[in-house]
């Protein structure tokens, strides 16, 4: 009976609450500045969208401004989602893909969720945008924007409903080996208190390395080899899960592993090399899909994919390896555009993947870059920055955002459970929405920012025209 | 299309004598494909026929297995041919050595499945036998050799009508080319360093057709198998490809093999070649993240090889091996980490020494005269002048070597190869890794306590995994699972554990303490090197 009552209250909810958001008058609204106006498309930029929901946004933004957008499926997904892919330009003007062609891809890694939002915001302001804001109007003339929100549908999925920490599964849903016994994936990690996130796992125990902070329940204090402690000592034993497979061994053969982005056709190494990469370039159907896209249009001429986090606007090169392939003139551009993405997004830092970050083969912009010769960036979304507009002390922040700016709700408090193979345990920690997914009224924000610093780039598109024509007669 | 496979097997019945290695030429797709067919339906019990892709030209890449039982439940050995497409010898050779297999050899499929890929270039090698021959590589995809916005204008032409493409030597004192002393049908580069200049341009027989300069440099096809594999691939190089595997036969190929977790190793009849001379290791070459050499202990693993190849091959005048970049050998060893093999299957051996004659250095010299000491005809088309319209005011000659007889011998020779190559196979299936259970003991301590001690030997000549093996996620390690009944228990030991590597003839001790009655079941053993499972009575 109660359920019934739910039934018909969500039923009610789903129908008209949009009607009713819907029903506001455009003479009560005021426009903001910078934002489209009286929209055709109605979408909140403060949560986010499953792949299902990202293909009903894309197909509402493509329907209402049929005129300005073509969505294409580019291919299928290992699961058999389609990738869907907005063509956005002013179809009225020019031949649409002998444009210069602007990319942009969410979300190649499954956790990495936010860029698909920010592909989504992009979609719906060049279109929103058209009729009124001038610089949008223009841009659209003479240029293309490929939008593919996400190209990982299948993992995305998994991420927000399957039992994950923010940092995974990072990799695709192709079942893998991980643990060499001929089976794949029988071993993942486990959402036992059912919070909806995998925390951690914690134990009391004489000669664990940490104590609880007597000034914040939901902390432990590191303790060292010397430090004198009277206080419980606990040790921590990972990511909440189970011996799901009998082995002796806890979560050790998780969905994949493989690294989408360590699968493209730039100077690819294999996993003993490069850790992740799959079978050979461009072997998971996704990368495989963007990559049969962007030979076939080669008026792309610039990038951009978006990841998280740390608030990185990262070139190439990937791998030390790959440095003469980044020439000095191509740098300078790099350098022009970066700089300007720093200013821009105010936490964000300019850096190359190589030297600040890591050493890797196989990443999607240098396979754009030294592939296709496509001025490329990736952007790691969402920095701790961002909760109070400075970089004090990162690690006290997290504790202090969560308490005051998001009042307590991304961290499941320390609760007891009884493990059948680490017996009495605790359970608890940040949840997965929290640390990598830019929180909901930080949200718009990001995607503004980041759509603003593309429009830059895709504004210094090379774009030939014909000056002036002179005739003299010989 | 069952009823065309019906006919073409009908008719293969009819006309073809049940020996089909009784042929007397190369076969191109077509015949090949009807040998398969016929074969794998002869040998249905052993034989698996499949289809992995169809090219860009259209015709099948053939996958023919070969097994008893289950194929995937015993190590696997994969034959690869015809990676380069004007190497069809391979091609022949993979084929005959699969008939070869299952006429003569059945009981080799006791203990090793085999993965035959006959052909991985058969749009190029139809170029063999069409009217118009020349060493054609790549696929039917439509490439853009010369990166100038059109797809394959500038191909070559048959200038001098002999159905071949041969080369074109111009007269010309700003060339680089001069005749080869002992012998002026020769063209080799003038070494000015040796006082040598240069008296012709030497360039493949065609027309400047887009008129930019350059010669044939984007005729039909395509993409090079056997540079499409993603070791050290030759970015931008003709005939590579946009990216590493990107076509459908290197896809499908790849695709098959990676599901095979049986295979061990690779043999590869190619250009390239480990057989003669195995390769080198160099340290800082192993060392570097991108491997590029050879690892220590596979080295010696290639000596060994080499050396029983040499003993059933001769090796003399073995050409020394060719990679242009992203090879199918390499990537089976540096990207795969299989046991990789490679040989050219045949080369011409040095000529008689003939007094009358200066000995040479020249390759193509020495081929020349072993192929007259030989009676091997029709391999060189002497230099005939033509009228060439790129080069009004110049001398042009067209001719040279006759394309494929380098590397493809008359076919009466493809016998003797073939049986050569079987009794190497022969040889190193002898040496495979396997792991057996010696020396079982179990002892009783009392309070139904056991200890079990077994040695896991493994008494083949090769060990369990290369060393690339021992680092790649694709070959399997050895598992090692002692099951239980419900009333027994480990007190000591692992119920499941993982052994990386046994060297050849190499063994590993295991032992377990189990509390209770009644046998265990215990099982060590990897996809690659074979199962072995005993009952244990406690």
């Amino acid at each position: 009976m109660k359920s019934l009552i739910n039934i018909k209250l969500a039923l009610f909810i789903f129908l008209f609450v949009p009607l009713l958001m819907q029903g506001q008058d455009v003479s009560d609204i005021f426009r903001a500045a910078g934002t489209p106006h009286d929209t055709k498309v109605s979408i909140a930029f403060n949560r986010y969208y499953n792949s299902e929901a990202l293909a009903e946004l894309s197909k509402k933004i493509a329907d209402a401004h049929p005129d300005l957008v073509k969505r294409q499926s580019i291919g299928k997904s290992f699961q058999g989602r389609d990738i869907w892919m907005l063509a956005i330009t002013d179809y009225s003007t020019g031949d649409a893909d002998r444009k210069p062609g602007f990319y942009v891809d969410g979300n190649i890694h499954s956790n990495e969720v936010q860029g698909a939002e920010i592909c989504i915001y992009t979609a719906w302001y060049l279109t929103e945008g058209f009729k009124d804001i001038e610089y949008v109007k223009q841009m659209m003339k003479d240029r293309i924007f490929y939008i593919v929100p996400t190209i990982n549908p299948d993992a995305r999925n998994n991420y927000f409903e399957e039992a994950n920490t923010g940092s995974s599964p990072r990799s695709g849903m192709i079942p893998l080996d991980d643990d060499n016994d001929g089976k794949a994936d029988e071993d993942g990690l486990d959402d036992l208190d059912g919070d909806g996130s995998v925390t951690q796992m914690r134990r009391k125990s004489d000669h664990g390395n940490f104590i609880l902070d007597p000034q914040d329940p939901r902390k432990m204090i590191q303790i060292g080899p010397d430090d004198i402690v009277t206080a419980q000592r606990y040790e921590f034993l990972g990511s909440e899960g189970i011996d799901n497979d009998g082995d002796g061994r806890i979560n050790e053969d998780r969905p994949g592993f493989y690294d989408p982005n360590r699968d493209w056709g730039w100077k690819w190494q294999p996993d003993y090399i490069q850790r992740g990469a799959l079978r050979y370039p461009f072997s998971a159907p996704e990368t495989r899909a963007v990559s049969d896209f962007v030979k076939a249009h080669p008026n792309i001429a610039g990038a951009q994919s978006y990841h998280n986090s740390g608030g990185m606007i990262l070139r190439g090169p990937g791998a030390a390896e790959d440095i003469g392939t980044y020439n000095r003139a191509d740098i300078r551009i790099y350098d022009a555009i970066g700089n300007k993405g720093q200013e821009m997004m105010p936490g964000y830092r300019y850096l190359t993947v190589y030297k600040d970050l890591y050493s890797v083969f196989g990443g999607e912009l240098d396979w754009f870059y030294g592939g296709r010769g496509i001025y490329t960036f990736t952007n790691e979304l969402f920095t701790g920055y961002a909760y109070y507009k400075n970089n004090e002390n990162r690690s006290e922040t997290r504790y202090k955002a969560e308490k005051d700016l998001l009042l307590g709700d991304a961290f499941t408090p320390w609760a007891p459970y009884k493990h059948p193979t680490y017996g009495d345990i605790e359970i608890g920690g940040f949840k997965k929405n929290f640390g990598r997914a830019t929180p909901g009224f930080l949200l718009e924000e990001e995607c503004h920012r980041n759509m603003v610093f593309t429009f830059y780039h895709a504004f210094h598109m090379p774009h030939l025209s014909v000056a002036k024509i002179n005739v003299k007669p010989l | 299309m069952k009823i065309k496979l019906f006919l073409l097997l009908l008719v293969s019945c009819l006309v073809l004598p049940a020996k089909t290695w009784a042929q007397q030429d190369y076969r191109n797709f077509n015949t090949l494909t009807r040998d398969l067919s016929a074969l794998a339906s002869r040998h249905s019990a052993n034989t698996d026929l499949k289809s992995l892709a169809k090219t860009p030209g259209n015709k099948d890449i053939w996958a023919l297995t070969l097994y008893s039982g289950q194929a995937q439940d015993k190590p696997a050995v994969a034959i690869v041919g015809g990676v380069d497409g004007s190497h069809v010898l391979g091609v022949e050779m993979t084929a005959r050595l699969a008939e070869k297999i299952l006429t003569d050899h059945k009981d080799l499929l006791e203990k090793t499945t085999f993965y035959i890929f006959p052909n991985m270039s058969p749009d190029a090698t139809e170029q063999y036998f069409n009217a118009l021959k020349y060493e054609r590589r790549g696929n039917g995809a439509n490439t853009d050799d010369d990166r100038d916005g059109d797809f394959g204008e500038d191909g070559f032409e048959d200038l001098n009508k002999d159905k071949r493409i041969t080369m074109m030597r111009i007269e010309d004192p700003t060339g680089d080319y001069r005749m080869l002393e002992e012998d002026p049908r020769i063209m080799v580069k003038a070494n000015p360093a040796k006082g040598e200049v240069g008296t012709h341009k030497l360039l493949t027989e065609g027309m400047d057709n887009d008129k930019d300069g350059h010669f044939n440099e984007d005729g039909e096809g395509g993409v090079i198998f056997n540079k499409n594999l993603s070791y050290n691939f030759p970015y931008f190089k003709p005939g590579a490809g946009e990216h590493p595997v990107s076509q459908k036969e290197s896809r499908a190929l790849l695709d098959f093999l990676y599901a095979q977790p049986n295979i061990y190793s690779i043999l590869t009849f190619g250009p390239a070649n480990n057989l003669t001379k195995p390769m080198k290791y160099n340290a800082s070459g192993a060392n570097k993240r991108v491997v590029t050499s050879i690892l220590k202990g596979d080295a010696k693993l290639n000596e060994l090889l080499s050396e029983t190849y040499n003993k059933i091959v001769s090796p003399k005048n073995a050409p020394a091996s060719v990679t242009e970049g992203g090879g199918f050998f390499e990537w089976s060893y540096f990207h795969f980490g299989k046991l990789a093999m490679s040989t050219p299957g045949w080369w011409a051996p040095m000529p008689a020494k003939d007094t009358t004659q200066k000995e040479t250095k020249n390759a193509a010299l020495n081929f020349l005269r072993w192929a007259e000491q030989n009676d091997v005809n029709d391999v060189f088309v002497d230099w005939k002048e033509v009228k060439h319209p790129d080069f009004p005011n110049q001398k042009v000659e067209v001719g040279g070597m006759v394309p494929f007889k380098q590397m493809n011998p008359p076919y009466t020779m493809v016998e003797e190869a073939v049986n050569k190559h079987s009794e190497f196979l022969a040889a190193f299936l002898k040496m495979q890794a396997a792991v057996k259970f010696e020396n079982l003991k179990t002892e009783s301590l009392g309070d139904g306590m056991n200890r079990i001690t077994v040695d896991l030997h493994n008494p083949g000549l090769l060990p369990t995994h290369t060393e690339m093996g021992d680092r790649s996620r694709w070959m399997r390690q050895i598992n090692v699972d002692l099951k239980l009944a419900n009333n027994q228990k480990i007190v000591s030991g692992r119920g499941h554990q993982l052994i990386n590597v046994i060297p050849q003839d190499g063994t590993v001790q295991l032992t377990w303490l189990v509390q209770g009655k009644g046998s265990v079941e215990l099982t060590a053993g990897a996809p690659h090197v074979g199962t072995e499972t005993i009952r244990i009575k406690l």
